[in-house]
């Protein structure tokens, strides 16, 4: 059964065709890495996913069943989770403030209903250890690293139960160890079944991780093939064209 | 209590000894009631100038508001007869819809605080002005209103109640910034509006919510102000107040980059400005200093605060590169 299908999706903007009959199935627990140059619609392709956009034509089928997002927030309940580029977190938050943002827990005090601190503290230290980050509830995001930045917003998508998590580009702007740091999480979440789609200019953290790769150019969709059985530089050819199809 | 809250707490005192050796009068009963007093009047709009601040924004119009609303208040009940239970519902009623006009100028129409404000406090004073023609509006000779004196310039035990008002005010208000979710979003607004809009926070219900409180806690201030002087002169009453609540927040703690800020520390504010205010007078400083030295001592303040904790991180990192170093 797969978690996520694209049935010939295509996505015009007037004269511009970002996506040319892209069709896709992803499993339970797989990590995709999806790859492209600018332009070449992957950016498209996930706002598709998520509910931004509707697609032109085509389908978009979750657990098999037939899905249209009107808005971000169906997708969101269909158990798809986006973790931006930026990171969509609040520096002046703690980490749990940050887990919980949107959907603060409350218990009642006589006619008050207050934040439930205590909860989201020992759930997010329950997430945080699923995901076996070091990341502390109530420390502020704005002291953390990037990976433990990572550890929050990855925990956010834990929180909702999700089936698939897209991430734009999750390694671009952290160190090394750090990188290490997000794979691990992304190994987690597979681990967990939740299938991870990873957006990504960076050839080795790709093949590090991913089951599956899968090339965007133009708007179409050239390569969908095991990553066990690809290259580095097959890829590259893929990408810029040297290669037509694989 | 927030770090910052405690240092302001230690100025508070620091400032205060000084003051009382110099003259003891500072101490005296009479001194403490008339400056808590104070205290709460400025107090009360601090705070909800705070909560705009914590949005990122700002509220230029607060002083010219107290100018407006208790020219009307002083109307209302002196001049026309209005039952007082019903004044001071219509006055918070107009607090509620100047903060909703603030509010969905800046977030519908995407104008900028300091512009909607400033055109705020530009029309709501010449509003007042043109409406009493320049005339100075007050109670009629004789009239008294036992009940609406003892809310507002009446004392307990010496405390006056516009303090007492103060402090209440502020306890509601930590509660709802500190451990509602409308205070978590209005961090989360202030600092990562984008962020928090992805988290599915209705970031304008925040917004506009932050400029209704502040509106209505001014409106709240007019009232006692109107009461406390009893007459409003309307080119003059209010002036420069809404600095007064800048600074308090500010001293408090709040970032004007917004996301930070916290209860105790903007009444904290408010109480060093006044104890700034009573030292010029009970130091024998030209009263016409009076700015200068507050100005003074507020920079100094926030100076050095950003010093102290310069010298924390750097103390900090040192510490760990030693930890470092020996393992």
């Amino acid at each position: 059964m797969n978690v996520l299908e694209l049935k010939n999706i295509s996505k015009r903007y007037g004269a511009i065709q970002a996506l040319n009959n892209v069709s896709l199935a992803i499993a339970p627990g797989e990590v995709v890495g999806l790859m492209g140059d600018n332009g070449a619609g992957k950016s498209t392709l996930v706002k598709v996913i998520a509910g931004n956009f509707a697609p032109t034509s085509g389908d978009i089928l979750i657990s098999e069943q037939k899905a249209e997002f009107q808005k971000p927030l169906d997708a969101q309940k269909a158990g798809i989770e986006v973790v931006y580029q930026d990171l969509a977190i609040c520096n002046n938050l703690s980490a749990a403030s940050n887990v919980f943002l949107g959907r603060e827990p409350t218990r009642r005090i006589g006619p008050v209903k207050v934040v439930d601190y205590a909860f989201m503290r020992s759930k997010s230290a329950e997430l945080f250890a699923r995901l076996k980050s070091e990341t502390r509830p109530r420390d502020l995001v704005h002291k953390m690293s990037g990976g433990q930045r990572q550890a929050v917003a990855i925990a956010r998508t834990l929180l909702s139960d999700a089936k698939i998590v897209l991430m734009d580009e999750p390694t671009a702007a952290i160190s090394v160890r750090q990188v290490a740091e997000v794979l691990n999480l992304i190994r987690q979440l597979s681990d967990q079944g939740i299938a991870v789609v990873l957006i990504s200019h960076r050839m080795p953290d790709v093949f590090e991780v991913a089951d599956k790769v899968v090339v965007l150019r133009r708007g179409e969709l050239v390569a969908d093939k095991k990553a066990a059985q690809s290259s580095p530089e097959e890829i590259t050819g893929l990408i810029t064209g040297a290669i037509e199809h694989a | 209590m927030q770090k910052k809250d405690i240092g302001l707490g230690i100025l508070i005192i620091v400032v205060g000894a000084i003051v009382y050796m110099r003259n003891p009068l500072f101490l005296s009963p009479i001194n403490l009631g008339n400056t808590a007093n104070l205290i709460g009047l400025f107090g009360l709009f601090a705070i909800g100038q705070g909560f705009v601040i914590m949005t990122g924004g700002i509220d230029l119009s607060v002083g010219s508001v107290i100018a407006l609303l208790g020219v009307l208040f002083v109307d209302m009940v002196g001049k026309f007869g209005v039952p007082w239970p019903l004044a001071v519902a219509i006055i918070i009623g107009l607090g509620v819809l100047i903060g909703l006009a603030h509010g969905i100028l800046i977030t519908r129409f995407r104008l900028q605080p300091f512009v909607v404000t400033l055109c705020g406090l530009l029309i709501y004073r010449g509003i007042a002005r043109g409406y009493t023609a320049e005339s100075t509006a007050g109670f009629p000779f004789g009239s008294s209103y036992p009940q609406l004196e003892w809310l507002t310039i009446g004392r307990s035990f010496g405390i006056p109640h516009s303090f007492l008002a103060m402090l209440i005010v502020a306890a509601v208000m930590w509660v709802i910034l500190h451990h509602t979710v409308f205070g978590r979003h209005l961090c989360a607004v202030g600092k990562n509006e984008e962020a928090a809009r992805f988290s599915g926070i209705n970031t304008r219900f925040v917004t506009v919510m932050a400029y209704v409180i502040c509106a209505v806690l001014a409106s709240i201030a007019a009232i006692y102000f109107a009461m406390f002087t009893k007459s409003v002169q309307p080119s003059s009453h209010g002036n420069f107040y809404e600095l007064y609540a800048i600074a308090a927040a500010v001293l408090g703690g709040c970032s004007l980059r917004g996301g930070e800020g916290s209860v105790i520390g903007i009444v904290l504010g408010a109480v060093l400005l006044q104890e700034l205010q009573n030292l010029v007078n009970l130091l024998g400083i030209p009263s016409s200093l009076n700015f200068a030295v507050m100005g003074a001592v507020i920079l100094l303040g926030v100076l050095a605060d950003q010093q102290f904790a310069a010298y924390r991180t750097r103390k900090n990192t040192e510490r760990a590169l030693g930890l470092l170093q020996k393992s």
